[in-house]
């Protein structure tokens, strides 16, 4: 019987897990992705992802820094994902603070995605941008916001599409 | 990796195209009073996976609706692994399962191991690698057999 305060991985499975993708991360990253190895290695709870803007993109040339945070209910609650650092992209989708608003990353979440998924997600996101732009309320959202974007209840506008 | 990846990933883009055309029509690179947007006052799509609370704080009807999703869960099929390659590791825990493992199989032929997917389907009946939802009526049936 499984009893009600579960739902996390204990710490050795959660352990493994994290060091198992930072590996295949650091193994085979998908073009343009970079993972501060060492860093993670130190802290497997917080990461550093580097993203190189796609050629033939609005964003080629431009690089970019990504934070992962994981709970310890990670994978069954999804990683805290931002972009940090001076550069942070201008996209209908990225909010001048860092938040992102992609739906894998709250409601669509999964224990089958991973940090890879994640990074192919936002890859493609910004690939598929077709003019750079801020969010309509980035001014708005940035001064009311959590810090936490999951704390956020993101409203995904083209559900009724 | 993830089976789901692709589906997923699609969806993403044509969710984000989506929403472009919408955000289009109005001119938003200029810093003016913030557009209606009332984040708060939209529709919400919870209970989520993100929720949660301790026991103590749980109204009785939740309490009662866990206790329904235990009983649905139990009803889901297990075994012991078999070496079955057609599902060779649990995506929860990223670990290719052993000959003592054990299993349990959603109605989509998904397999897990159970401490991993109990965990999960407290929060989400859906299976993880497709998104099907488990299908509370297909769980009848099995009771039945
Ligand atoms: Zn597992
Ligand atoms: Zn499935």
């Amino acid at each position: 019987m499984q009893s009600l305060k579960a739902g996390h991985l204990d710490a050795s499975r959660w352990e493994r897990r994290l060091q198992k993708e930072l590996m295949s991360l650091m193994k085979e990253p998908p073009p343009g992705v970079e993972v501060d190895g060492d860093q993670a290695e130190q802290n497997l709870s917080l990461w550093t992802v580097h993203m190189k803007g796609a050629e033939g993109t609005l964003y080629e040339g431009e690089s970019f820094q990504l934070q992962f945070k994981f709970s310890p209910k990670y994978p069954f609650d999804s990683p805290e994902v931002t972009f940090i650092g001076s550069n942070i992209p201008v996209h209908p989708h990225v909010y001048s603070n860092g938040h992102i608003c992609l739906s894998i990353l709250t409601d669509d979440w999964s224990p089958a995605l991973s940090v890879q998924s994640v990074c192919l997600s936002i890859v493609s996101m910004l690939s598929s941008c077709k003019e750079k732009k801020r969010p309509p309320d980035n001014s708005f959202y940035v001064k009311t916001c959590n810090k936490n974007p999951k704390k956020t209840k993101w409203w995904y506008h083209d559900d009724s599409v | 990796m993830g089976n789901c990846l692709k589906g997923s990933s699609a969806d993403d883009i044509s969710l984000l195209r989506g929403s472009e055309s919408t955000a289009d029509s109005s001119s938003s690179d200029q810093l003016g009073p913030p557009p209606p947007y009332r984040v708060e006052s939209l529709p919400v799509y919870y209970p989520s996976p993100n929720i949660s609370r301790p026991v103590t704080q749980l109204t009785e009807e939740e309490q009662v609706k866990i206790a329904k999703r235990l009983g649905l869960i139990q009803h889901l099929p297990t075994g012991i692994y078999d070496g079955c390659k057609k599902n060779r590791e649990c995506v929860i825990c990223m670990v290719e399962f052993q000959m003592e493992d054990c299993v349990r199989y959603l109605p989509c032929m998904h397999t897990y191991h159970v401490k991993c997917i109990d965990d999960w389907l407290m929060r989400s009946f859906t299976c993880p690698s497709c998104m099907e939802p488990v299908d509370a009526a297909l769980l009848t049936s099995y009771e039945t057999n």
